[in-house]
């Protein structure tokens, strides 16, 4: 019970200690949108004559006829009511912009995720204990090989070999067949959606075009992942306490996974967050690739045409999250190594 | 890849595809036509500034104008045609002698997808709209002298007049392009504010039309959906559109796009890189049709009023100098109409009905050297050349051989690669000295090029044009009903762009349109999107 309230305690101060720098986060980005050479307004107005007046107009809707302090402040006050501004570039609200993408992100980046973990660990472990051996050697192989090409080549790779060879895999448009039609809105998790409604073709269908964008992004971050796995545990299979374990004569399985393993788990843990937080933000090329409806296109498109109100939401979500995942780790901390929660 | 790994790739996509095949594609995939584009709708109002090519693509299908271009055959492409002017609402339409008074007699049997008639106050309130309201239309229809509410009156239920200040020629045009739509009248208002008195936050995101398709889902940025509204009779058959179902999904890959279509999961898309549109013409399984857009043109263009460009040797040295064929096949993989290598004998343009024509231009690296020594710029200058990264894909080549071309008569080009709103807000300062455009006209009549690309501090006057002469033309030109004459003000003004060298243009890029062998009636139209109305499925 303790423990509990010990981890929840220093969750919160966390979290509170975290609003700060979202805070700042906010100013920064707007400040440097608006820094940024080229006017939305102009790139907008596309119409024939493109007038002073279009010109205007479209600078007025944006709110970019005030002075910067002023729209600073509306922003945020926008921002306390849950408004965050219309992206010109899908015509939409940003909020709904966001929470219909988040979720198509999310579930990518968590299935890539998964796939390298379960991946990454036991490689990184294998490697670990027959260090020197041809294992070893084919592990650093494959991280080489999963670092060095870049993602959108091994998703276009896969994209030709899987679709358009072999057939196995749907075509590469988005999070579920056009032809089926989506479940009821309840997580906008597709797999989670279809499950609940208990549609297993639906989900079959999900899953299945979520199987290569997932497998590309994961392809990227298994070497990270297995490195430091491999690294850690080296580090724990030298130390005294394991060397105390074996001459206690315990069994190599109670030896490698609950002593040396546990030990090991940390830094694996650290890098899982990082690398979670980035593959959201940076798997814009994936996303491109696979034509997945996620928020980093999202952004990017809106980058590229200076529409603020999207690149700013963007970045206050991905501040956010990053914000989550870091007291995610935290928690885990403690009860991967007790010891951290001892204060 | 080891075999660990490529074992369970295969091994999850087995399972994962093998009961993929749904019952439900099978079923309407005759019927239904998948488009793929790499771009996004974000308007069900084509009025709304900023909003996109393909939200006017889908407000042709959803909703119907007074008139519509028919089609002609322009090298064997079929093409839209801008002289041939066709009733989509109106069932006909008179134009007065003295040609101020045009007359339409609206169609009876028009139906707006609610079941409301189609009635001449509906057309009344939707062009008053286009000129009074802050929208698109408003700039368009000013080029066809359509200005005021008080030009369109209402006769009876279904006859309506539209009264203009000069006969001008086009006026009829104006109302077949994107912006006229007619609006359901009745329901626009009911969803009016005070401050909102033409319902344009409510039209933005809701249809109230009479189009042939009927928006069956919508999500911005992914996919639409379209379904055929069954009372639709306008189109030239008499009959309702061919395809139950269109959907439109946004693939921002392009290579992803040429797979699709190639392995017929889609069925039409128009944005393909020129090489997988070559690529893909000579394998020969599908229909490609490349129209050259000759409605557009390619410009390497300098700003006229920032030196060196100011001076016409410079310009001339910088026309003598561009490696135009390299280029056109570096770029464009020679898919286009080029505008060079004609051969002007006496100087003077050969014909004046059109603009643009191809110039006498080729590449003489010595006309160059000399030119620029007749500038007093014998050793050449320095200087930036800008494009956008939206064009990178065929700008980026043509970029890297204008600066070796260029380096050898002195001129050291910096090439510049500008996020797309960054470009468009420098042309629009006016800040840019030397770079790659493009411009379209929906309505490609020479005097509209010269008017709306040759004059005045506007965007769109990529090189700071300021000549007395083609201004005078262009105007006088805009108004002259004489064929004769107003050829003859062509072949001044092209004449005198030759001689200005205002900006160099280089090609008219093709319109690679990708598409199933089944599918038919495919017309290249002014607004370089598909109207899915002309096609149907063999």
């Amino acid at each position: 019970m303790s423990q509990l309230s010990i981890t929840a305690k220093r969750a919160g101060w966390r979290f509170a200690s975290s609003l700060p720098a979202l805070f700042g986060v906010l100013v920064f980005t707007f400040l440097l949108m608006r820094v940024l050479p080229g006017d939305p307004a102009v790139f907008f107005a596309s119409g024939p004559t493109a007038g002073k007046e279009e010109i205007e107009t479209i600078r007025k809707q944006m709110g970019l006829d005030k002075p910067v302090p002023e729209q600073l402040l509306r922003y945020l006050g926008d921002i306390g009511t849950g408004n965050l501004g219309r992206s010109l570039t899908t015509g939409q609200p940003v909020l709904s912009d966001l929470k219909s993408r988040l979720p198509a992100s999310l579930e990518l980046t968590f299935s890539a995720l998964l796939i390298a973990l379960v991946t990454a660990v036991p490689l990184g472990v294998a490697a670990a204990l027959k260090q020197g051996s041809g294992i070893d050697h084919i592990v650093r192989f494959i991280c080489a090989l999963g670092v060095c090409v870049p993602t959108f080549v091994s998703g276009l790779l896969l994209i030709y070999v899987f679709y358009y060879l072999l057939g196995f895999a749907p075509d590469p448009t988005g999070r579920v067949d056009i032809f089926t039609s989506p479940p009821p809105l309840v997580t906008g998790f597709l797999l989670i959606d279809f499950a609940l409604a208990g549609d297993w073709e639906g989900w079959r269908a999900a899953a299945s075009q979520l199987v290569l964008p997932a497998f590309t992004m994961a392809l990227f971050v298994v070497a990270p992942l297995a490195r430091i796995t491999r690294a850690a545990m080296l580090a724990s299979l030298g130390s005294d306490f394991l060397r105390t374990a074996r001459s206690l004569g315990l069994s190599r399985r109670k030896v490698i996974v609950t002593y040396a393993l546990r030990n090991a788990l940390l830094p694996v843990l650290t890098i899982a967050g990082i690398v979670f937080s980035t593959m959201l933000g940076a798997n814009v090329l994936v996303e491109k690739v696979f034509s997945w409806p996620g928020v980093a296109s999202y952004a990017l498109d809106a980058l590229l045409s200076s529409d603020y109100a999207p690149v700013q939401g963007f970045v206050l979500l991905m501040a956010s999250i990053f914000v989550l995942v870091n007291l995610t780790v935290d928690v885990l901390y403690g009860i991967a190594d007790p010891r951290v929660s001892v204060e | 890849m080891t075999i660990v790994r490529t074992g369970w790739l295969a091994a999850a996509l087995l399972t994962s595809t093998a009961l993929l095949a749904s019952p439900a594609l099978a079923q309407t995939r005759a019927e239904t036509l998948r488009h793929v584009t790499g771009a996004a709708i974000n308007t069900l109002d084509p009025n709304i500034p900023g909003s996109t090519r393909e939200a006017f693509g889908l407000s042709l299908l959803t909703y119907d104008r007074l008139l519509s271009f028919g089609r002609k055959q322009l090298n064997g492409k079929w093409v839209f045609d801008l002289d041939s002017i066709r009733g989509e609402l109106a069932e006909s339409y008179t134009v007065s002698p003295d040609g101020l008074k045009i007359t339409f007699n609206l169609r009876k049997d028009a139906k707006f997808h609610d079941g409301t008639p189609v009635t001449a106050e509906d057309v009344k309130w939707s062009l008053d709209r286009e000129v009074s309201a802050n929208v698109l239309g408003k700039g368009q229809l000013l080029t066809g002298s359509l200005t005021s509410p008080d030009q369109f009156k209402i006769i009876d239920a279904h006859t309506f007049e539209v009264t203009l200040p000069k006969p001008d020629k086009l006026a009829l045009a104006n109302l077949a392009v994107v912006y006229p739509v007619i609006i359901n009248s009745k329901l626009a208002k009911s969803h009016a504010t005070a401050e909102d008195p033409w319902a344009l936050n409510w039209l933005k995101d809701n249809t109230a039309g009479s189009g042939a398709y009927i928006i069956e889902s919508y999500k911005p940025g992914e996919t639409t959906i379209l379904r055929r509204n069954p009372d639709w009779n306008r189109g030239s058959a008499d009959k309702p559109a061919s395809f139950k179902r269109i959907i439109t999904q946004t693939v921002p890959e392009a290579a992803t796009r040429a797979n699709l279509v190639e392995k017929g999961d889609a069925d039409i898309v128009i944005d393909l890189q020129a090489t997988d549109a070559a690529d893909l013409e000579k394998k020969g399984k599908l229909k490609v049709v490349s129209t050259p857009q000759y409605n557009s043109i390619t410009f390497v263009s300098f700003n006229n009023q920032m030196p060196p460009f100011d001076k016409i040797e410079v310009r001339r040295a910088i026309a003598a100098a561009l490696p135009y064929d390299d280029m056109f096949k570096a770029a464009l993989f020679g898919r286009g109409a080029p505008l060079y290598g004609a051969n002007w004998p006496d100087g003077k343009a050969p014909t004046g009905e059109v603009f643009p024509i191809p110039q006498p231009l080729k590449t003489d690296l010595a006309e160059a050297k000399k030119q620029l020594a007749a500038a007093g710029l014998p050793d050449g200058f320095s200087t930036t050349f800008s494009f956008n990264v939206g064009q990178a894909g065929t700008a980026e080549p043509m970029a890297a051989l204008l600066k070796e071309s260029l380096g050898k008569v002195g001129i050291k080009v910096d090439i510049q690669k500008l996020p797309d709103a960054q470009m468009s807000t420098l042309i629009n300062e006016k800040k840019v000295p030397f770079f790659t455009e493009g411009i379209v006209a929906w309505l490609p009549s020479m005097d509209y090029f010269y008017r709306n690309f040759y004059i005045g501090p506007i965007r769109w006057n990529y090189a700071s044009l300021d000549d007395a002469k083609i201004t005078e033309w262009a105007q006088a030109a805009r108004f002259e009903a004489d064929k004769a004459k107003y050829a003859s003000y062509g072949k001044d003004l092209n004449t005198r762009h030759f001689e200005l060298m205002p900006q160099i243009p280089l090609w008219q890029p093709a319109q690679d349109a990708v598409m199933a062998s089944s599918i038919d009636g495919y017309v290249y139209q002014f607004h370089r999107q598909i109207d899915f109305r002309d096609l149907s499925r063999k």
